[in-house]
């Protein structure tokens, strides 16, 4: 593979927070099914998932949403403490989780300070007529291993198998991640900043950008555009 | 020591011998019982293995709790040995002698009880084994050295090489009493334990010197392996209580505080079941209980430092953490009986001689501060995780499951029939040590009076 | 074992070679050679010219933080070495060894040096701004704060010295009232406080030291807390480090063992108390130096490997500052001086149990002691805006000028001069405690051989 750099920007002032992004990284990346017992449980997967805070007091009470994934930091503080090499970083900017090493010591996931680690406690279960719609390019996950959002990494190799074929480098929005697909708000851009002329390179350099947890230094590749709201208090984050 | 008691050879032979020669009832029984504790507990660490990690009560962001704390108290607990065998024999203290053995085989049991901790626990354990070794199985991957979970077994398993090769060297004249002493299977299996022992002058001064020099060396293992242990959380960037720079002698002042009351737990142990009047006094227990003292103080400070000076930079978590742990019900109670446990009822009991001398007093006032230690591990490992980053979305509850318990009881259990198992087949308190002891007392006289001495090597 | 100058029987009464003592110590307390004073002398003017460069200093006010580094250096090598000597005493003698007898009072003398860093603390005290609006140990609260407790422990801290050595010497300045010649007989009978030497004032007197000794370990690590808190990492943004005030009370013990050896060896050769301070004292503080001497490198390896490993923004640019960057050679002269070439010498038992070595040692210890206070308060006094949240920018290295280096050498030329003006008062070598061990020690002969049979009290 050649020197990528993937990067995501997520536009918070387009989010509507209807979680399509949620259910499309379900579908796609085979994660289990989530009973609620699972959310009680604070064990359920979502790769992606909209955080939300509540602001203010009744009748004037604000939802505050943010989309939260793997940032695929720089600097992955979850990297260093794997003792088996399962995660790691590659040349194309992405950490990865390699599954087939990991024991499930789950170091990695304390170790991330966004909280976007997953653990298969059980082995998950589909019922029989569901596993049909597994999705064949990913890998099922048994208990015991860790998993997180990979910026859906075999959609990135199917294309890059695609381009190297016919010769040529991939295009911009070629690679599209299933949340970004999802998104019907437009929220979720993905691109490859080391293309000059991708829709990404523009939207990073936005006046609205933050990261999260800048002074952690991970180094973070998903970059946030902030919310534009008149009412908003002054000094809130 | 002020009480002299001068006891025969032969005496001292039968008595310390007679645990190993002769086996009552009682001991069955009591194997019986502890064997079933902990096979409960061994039957709860299969269901974890057979079903996976989920029966026990971990979630996100909670990844580690009752288990993981009790990896850490374990190996906080087998700094006992060390502490006592290496640092007092250096400086000479006579009141060693009898503690001496059952210190070290304590840390031997608690450490391995430890070790098997954090490998039951993971996702897939029986792929941990093999790929946390130092060899590429997998063709051409070795473990990740930049992981402290890889320092961990690295400074566990020298720490538990250097403590059994220590023992070792301190049993060897023993052996060979028991050899001379046993018939058949028994005296064979001695013979060859005892490496040719004869009680020469060569071969004593061969003993004492390789005694010392491992005393000497297995200093450094004894404070690097509890620092490698807490650097599993000081390592960590995510945790911001777990981010702290005092770590490491905290964590060490905390196993030598809780691994020296386990050794006063077991001293009185060994003196009830086994009747070893003679050999351990009130005396040893005074100069134990003024040890814990000065160890549990400096144990406050440090503990001191890292909850202040956690706090000190007023980070959002810091403070969430803080109040988790002082102020929110049930953490609270927890915080209050910590407080009491470890520190303050202990140590202003100890500070009186009376008090000291009082061996049942030492008993359970040792053991409510293992029950204090054990909570502050608890307390380090547990809110830290529940309160770890300001999204305050996904912050989380912990409670232990049936399985947990059993495991955590089990353990117990098992470091208790390890003991128990070991006195069967070697004197718990050293037999030379003591004769050692009586040969180099004397005393002195200054005016009217008659002081105990000793004859200064 | 063969016959050594310690097993030989001696031919004198327990009762003659105890006079023989008390007649020795005190006659060198009578009166001292021409060299003494010409020390004396050299050291007074080094004092003066030490004055005359706090002066200078206070000149420019106390407005510009960066130019009282050195200074600030100073007074901390005071608070680090000299009043972490004493420590030396009252440690062991809660552990009861005999080995620690004739070098008590040689250690005991340094917490004279207590007046001296007070004076300084306390011209320096307003010199970090009151605590509201940044991050310090006191939580914008207390009144008063930080200047009120910090001047506090530290006078607290040098009172409780002076009542230490007060309180172990009070016996031989009793004997000195009593046998001494001499003009300073009237300042000895004020001092001795009516001692006659009865069973119920060696009770109190034990009590006393028991107390005080305990107290003043508890002050010295309380002071250090504050003074390295206050003084140095709240001057430093974005550095959070807990082990911070204990590392800095534990370069006070560490070098409190080295300057007692130091003036052990000039004690022995240069003061003629050979008959006293034997390879004994020696090898016994060399063990405790190494021991100390393991924990430097152990302290500052925590904070190294938690601060590296975390790989955060602001805690690097600490690490860079402090360590690799415009102090890079003073921290290595600290590594070398206070971890590895003491780590070095010490582990060898030839070392240990000789009388240069461990002197050696101790001298380099307070180098490295030096070159540590000088790394950590130039550097945090060089900070300019210390309400930021994280150290964007390394400030450049801060050089000492002239009125720095006449601080630097004036103070100490001063503490020492105090310690050997004290010397004049009471006996360097403990007369009581001296005499003391002679009853306890006795020559027997055990199976073929005469051994030493120390005697244990409760």
């Amino acid at each position: 593979m050649a020197d990528r750099k993937w990067v995501m920007v997520v536009d918070a002032d387009r989010c509507t927070g209807c979680e399509a992004c949620v259910v499309a990284c379900q579908a796609e990346n085979n994660l289990p099914i989530n009973e609620e017992e699972g959310f009680l449980k604070h064990r359920a997967f979502e790769w992606i998932h909209i955080e939300r805070y509540w602001e203010g007091e009744f009748p004037n009470v604000k939802a505050r949403f943010l989309p939260l994934m793997c940032q695929q930091c720089t600097n992955a503080p979850c990297e260093p403490v794997c003792p088996v090499y399962a995660t790691y970083h590659n040349n194309e900017g992405l950490n990865v989780q390699v599954y087939n090493r990991c024991v499930g010591t789950r170091y990695c996931a304390n170790n991330c300070p966004y909280q976007v680690r997953f653990f298969n406690f059980f082995e998950p279960v589909w019922p029989e007529s569901m596993k049909s719609y597994l999705n064949p390019d990913v890998t099922v996950r048994s208990r015991g291993i860790m998993e997180k959002c990979t910026f859906c990494v075999q959609r990135i190799h199917r294309k890059s198998r695609l381009a190297k074929k016919e010769g040529r480098d991939l295009r911009d929005g070629e690679v599209s991640p299933a949340c970004v697909q999802a998104c019907p708000a437009d929220a979720l851009v993905f691109g490859d900043v080391t293309n000059k002329d991708s829709r990404v390179v523009k939207l990073v350099e936005d006046k609205r950008n933050f990261q999260l947890l800048e002074h952690l230094g991970t180094g973070p590749n998903v970059i946030y555009l902030k919310k534009v709201d008149p009412n908003a208090r002054n000094g809130s984050h | 020591m002020q009480e002299r008691v001068q006891i025969s050879d032969e005496q001292i032979n039968r008595e310390l011998l007679s645990g190993v020669l002769h086996t009552p009832l009682w001991f069955w029984g009591l194997v019986l019982l502890l064997g079933a504790v902990a096979g409960v507990g061994v039957i709860a660490a299969g269901f974890l293995v057979y079903f996976g990690v989920g029966v026990l009560g971990l979630n996100r962001p909670v990844f580690w709790g009752f288990l993981i704390t009790n990896f850490v108290f374990w190996v906080g607990i087998s700094h006992a040995g060390v502490m006592i065998s290496a640092i007092l024999r250096l400086t000479q203290a006579e009141w060693r002698r009898p503690v001496t053995r059952a210190a070290e085989v304590l840390t031997i049991f608690a450490l391995s009880t430890a070790a098997l901790f954090p490998l039951i626990h993971t996702g897939r354990p029986w792929r941990a084994l093999y790929w946390v070794f130092p060899y590429d199985f997998s063709r051409g991957i070795w473990p990740n050295v930049r992981s402290p979970l890889i320092w961990d077994p690295s400074a566990i398993f020298t720490y538990l090489t250097g403590t059994i090769l220590f023992v070792f060297i301190a049993l060897v004249p023993d052996l060979g009493m028991v050899r001379d002493r046993t018939t058949g299977w028994r005296h064979k299996l001695y013979s060859v334990l005892s490496l040719g022992w004869e009680g020469n002058p060569r071969q004593w001064r061969l003993q004492a010197v390789a005694g010392i020099l491992l005393s000497a060396l297995i200093l450094p293992v004894f404070v690097s392996v509890h620092s490698i242990v807490s650097w599993d959380f000081g390592m960590a960037v995510a945790v911001e209580t777990w981010h702290a720079t005092v770590f490491a002698p905290y964590f060490v002042i905390g196993a030598v505080h809780s691994g020296v009351s386990a050794v006063v737990t077991m001293m009185a142990l060994l003196l009830w079941i086994f009747k070893l009047k003679n050999y351990i006094r009130p005396d040893h227990f005074d100069a134990l209980g003024r040890l814990l003292v000065v160890v549990a103080t400096a144990w406050l400070y440090f503990y001191v430092l890292d909850f202040f000076f956690g706090m000190y930079a007023l980070e959002p978590q810091e403070i969430a953490n803080r109040t988790l742990i002082m102020f929110q019900w049930p953490m609270s109670f927890m915080f209050v009986l910590f407080a009491l446990a470890s520190y303050f009822i202990p140590i202003p009991l100890w500070l009186s001689r009376k008090n000291r001398r009082n061996i049942t007093l030492m008993f359970w006032s040792s053991i409510l501060v293992n029950i204090g230690m054990w909570m502050e591990r608890f307390q380090i490992i547990v809110p830290g995780l529940m309160r770890k980053e300001p999204f305050t979305f996904t912050w989380g509850g912990y409670a232990p499951t049936v399985v947990e318990l059993a495991m955590v009881t089990g353990s117990f259990a098992l470091v208790g029939l390890g003991l128990l198992i070991f006195s069967k087949f070697f004197p718990l308190i050293p037999a030379w040590e003591q004769k050692e002891g009586q040969l180099l007392q004397d005393e002195v006289q200054v005016g009217r009076a008659k002081v105990p001495g000793l004859v200064h090597e | 074992m063969h016959e050594t100058a310690a097993t030989k029987a001696s031919a004198l009464s327990l009762l003659e070679e105890q006079q023989g003592i008390t007649r020795d110590l005190l006659g060198r307390l009578a009166h001292a050679g021409p060299r003494f004073w010409l020390v004396v002398t050299v050291l007074g003017i080094l004092f003066i010219v030490g004055i005359v460069g706090v002066v200078l200093r206070l000149q420019g006010g106390l407005a510009d933080r960066a130019k009282w580094g050195y200074y600030a250096a100073t007074f901390a090598f005071l608070l680090t070495a000299f009043q972490g000597a004493p420590i030396v005493s009252l440690a062991t003698r809660m552990v009861k060894g005999h080995w620690r007898r004739p070098l008590a009072r040689a250690s005991e003398l340094f917490a004279v040096v207590g007046v001296l860093s007070s004076v300084l603390f306390l011209i320096m005290l307003n010199i970090i701004p009151p605590v509201q609006g940044r991050r310090t140990l006191w939580f914008e609260w207390p009144v008063g704060a930080p200047y009120l407790f910090d001047s506090l422990a530290v006078i607290f801290l040098a009172v409780c010295g002076l009542g230490l050595l007060y309180t172990a010497a009070l016996p031989d300045i009793a004997a000195a009232r009593d046998r001494v010649p001499g003009g300073r007989k009237g300042l000895w009978t004020a001092l001795a406080l009516d001692w006659q030497g009865t069973p119920e004032q060696w009770r109190l007197q034990k009590v006393a030291l028991g107390v005080l000794g305990g107290f003043y370990l508890m002050f010295f690590v309380f002071t250090h807390l504050l003074v390295s808190v206050d003084y140095v990492m709240a001057l430093v943004p974005g550095w959070k480090d807990n082990i911070f005030p204990a590392f800095h009370a534990l370069v006070g013990l560490q070098s409190g063992v080295a300057i007692t050896l130091v003036a052990l060896g000039l004690l022995r050769w240069v003061g003629g108390y050979k008959k006293y301070i034997d390879m004994e004292q020696f090898w016994g503080l060399s063990k405790l130096l190494l021991a100390l001497s393991l924990l430097w490198f152990y302290f500052q390896w925590s904070a190294f490997i938690t601060f590296w490993y975390g790989k955060q923004p602001g805690e690097q640019s600490v690490l860079t500052f402090l360590m690799f960057g415009p102090y890079a050679g003073l921290y290595l002269t600290a590594f070398l001086c206070g971890f590895l070439l003491p780590f070095l010498l010490l582990i060898w038992n030839v070392v240990r149990r000789s009388t240069v070595g461990p002197f050696l040692a101790g001298c380099i210890v307070l180098v490295g002691a030096f070159a540590d206070r000088l790394r950590l308060y130039v550097a945090a006094f060089s900070v300019e805006d210390i309400k930021l949240h994280a150290l964007e920018t390394v400030p450049a290295t801060h050089l000492p000028d002239s009125a720095d280096l006449m601080i630097m050498i004036g103070m100490v030329a001063g503490a020492i001069l105090m310690y050997l003006l004290a010397t004049r008062i009471v006996p360097p070598v403990s007369v009581w405690e001296v005499k003391e061990m002679l009853h306890y020690r006795v020559v027997r002969m055990f199976m073929k051989t005469r051994v030493v049979v120390l005697a244990k009290p409760e």
